[in-house]
């Protein structure tokens, strides 16, 4: 968890993020930083997601434990 | 009348030649005629491409091209293995769909390696003389129309297809003394193992979108292999130093 947070910090372009805020909470929440997150979710947990996918998840920990259950997730291969 | 496309007798490397755009062409110049020495980083996937081509003298050669120092080791191995070069076509490329804000060195510089230093690496050797057959020599860089236009999350994409064009131009007139010409194809999306893994990150609405972006839709890979053909062929031999566009319409606009 640790990791994925310094990663969205990252994405996100905050100093720190936490496992409770919440997503559309951050200005740079958008489009591209989707992007980012699908792509990280594919090197990370080889794992292939939507933008759809990803707008699901409310909170970081939603978004962990979505990519954590990689395509498990949506049923996609 | 004569068959112009013709390569009987005419030896050409082929990378990526396992799936998508590099297995159409391998399969086309095949039927043509010619002899190859295939090259990808996936054994099972050479195996397969071969198995689906009309029987010649073809070898495999399993080869990760981000290893570009080892590539004058690999001409080397397939000069030896199945004689001198009339051309190679690069078809290889990989490709990862990131913001330049979140792109990481390692990841462009993999994109960078594969999709155009290998070219410069493989197409330098086609100006050796144990490497060139004579007789005229065609060299292809697979490019894309991310190279011509923009698009986000393409950056290291698009900057390594930019340098093919650049890389074919300057080459062209280095080879053109010896008769080898070099030029590009730039594809729309085609429907390719990577494209298939792309769309799996769009919705429905996503996937029409680009598709709408293409007046004639999503291409195949024998669409550019096609092109391939023409331009290794004699049908090409008074074209060097171009970009030859592919996609169906999408840069009309």
């Amino acid at each position: 968890m640790d990791e994925f947070l310094k990663e969205m910090a990252d994405i996100l372009d905050e100093e720190t993020v936490g496992e409770t805020d919440r997503l559309e909470d951050f200005a740079a929440w958008d489009s591209l930083a989707i992007l980012s997150v699908i792509s990280m979710a594919d090197s990370r947990y080889n794992a292939i997601f939507s933008a759809q996918d990803i707008k699901g998840a409310a909170t970081l920990r939603d978004l962990y434990e979505l990519l954590s259950k990689g395509n498990q997730a949506t049923g996609a291969g | 009348m004569p068959n112009l496309l013709d390569l009987t007798g005419r030896h050409f490397l082929v990378t990526g030649a396992g799936s998508g755009i590099g297995r159409a062409i391998a399969v086309l110049f095949a039927a043509l005629g010619a002899k190859l020495s295939l090259v990808d980083r996936d054994e099972a996937s050479l195996v397969e491409a071969v198995a689906g081509m009309p029987p010649g003298d073809h070898a495999r050669h399993v080869f990760d091209l981000e290893d570009v120092e080892r590539i004058d080791g690999l001409v080397k191995d397939i000069v030896a293995t199945n004689g001198p070069l009339h051309g190679l076509v690069h078809a290889a490329g990989t490709q990862a769909v990131m913001p330049a804000k979140d792109i990481k060195p390692e990841t462009w510089r993999r994109i960078l390696a594969v999709n155009c230093e290998a070219a410069l690496a493989l197409g330098r050797n086609m100006g050796r003389k144990r490497v060139y057959a004579g007789d005229g020599g065609s060299i292809v860089f697979i490019s894309s129309i991310m190279a011509l236009a923009g698009n986000p999350g393409s950056v290291a994409y698009s900057m390594s297809k930019s340098a093919l064009h650049g890389l074919a131009r300057s080459l062209a007139l280095e080879l053109a003394p010896t008769g080898v010409r070099v030029n590009c194809i730039a594809p729309g999306f085609v429907h390719t193992p990577m494209l298939e893994r792309l769309a799996r990150t769009w919705d429905a609405s996503q996937r029409e979108a680009v598709e709408s972006l293409h007046p004639l839709g999503f291409g195949q890979p024998e669409d550019i292999a096609n092109a391939a053909a023409f331009l290794v062929a004699q049908t090409g031999r008074w074209v060097t130093g171009t970009v030859l566009v592919v996609d169906g319409g999408y840069l009309a606009r």
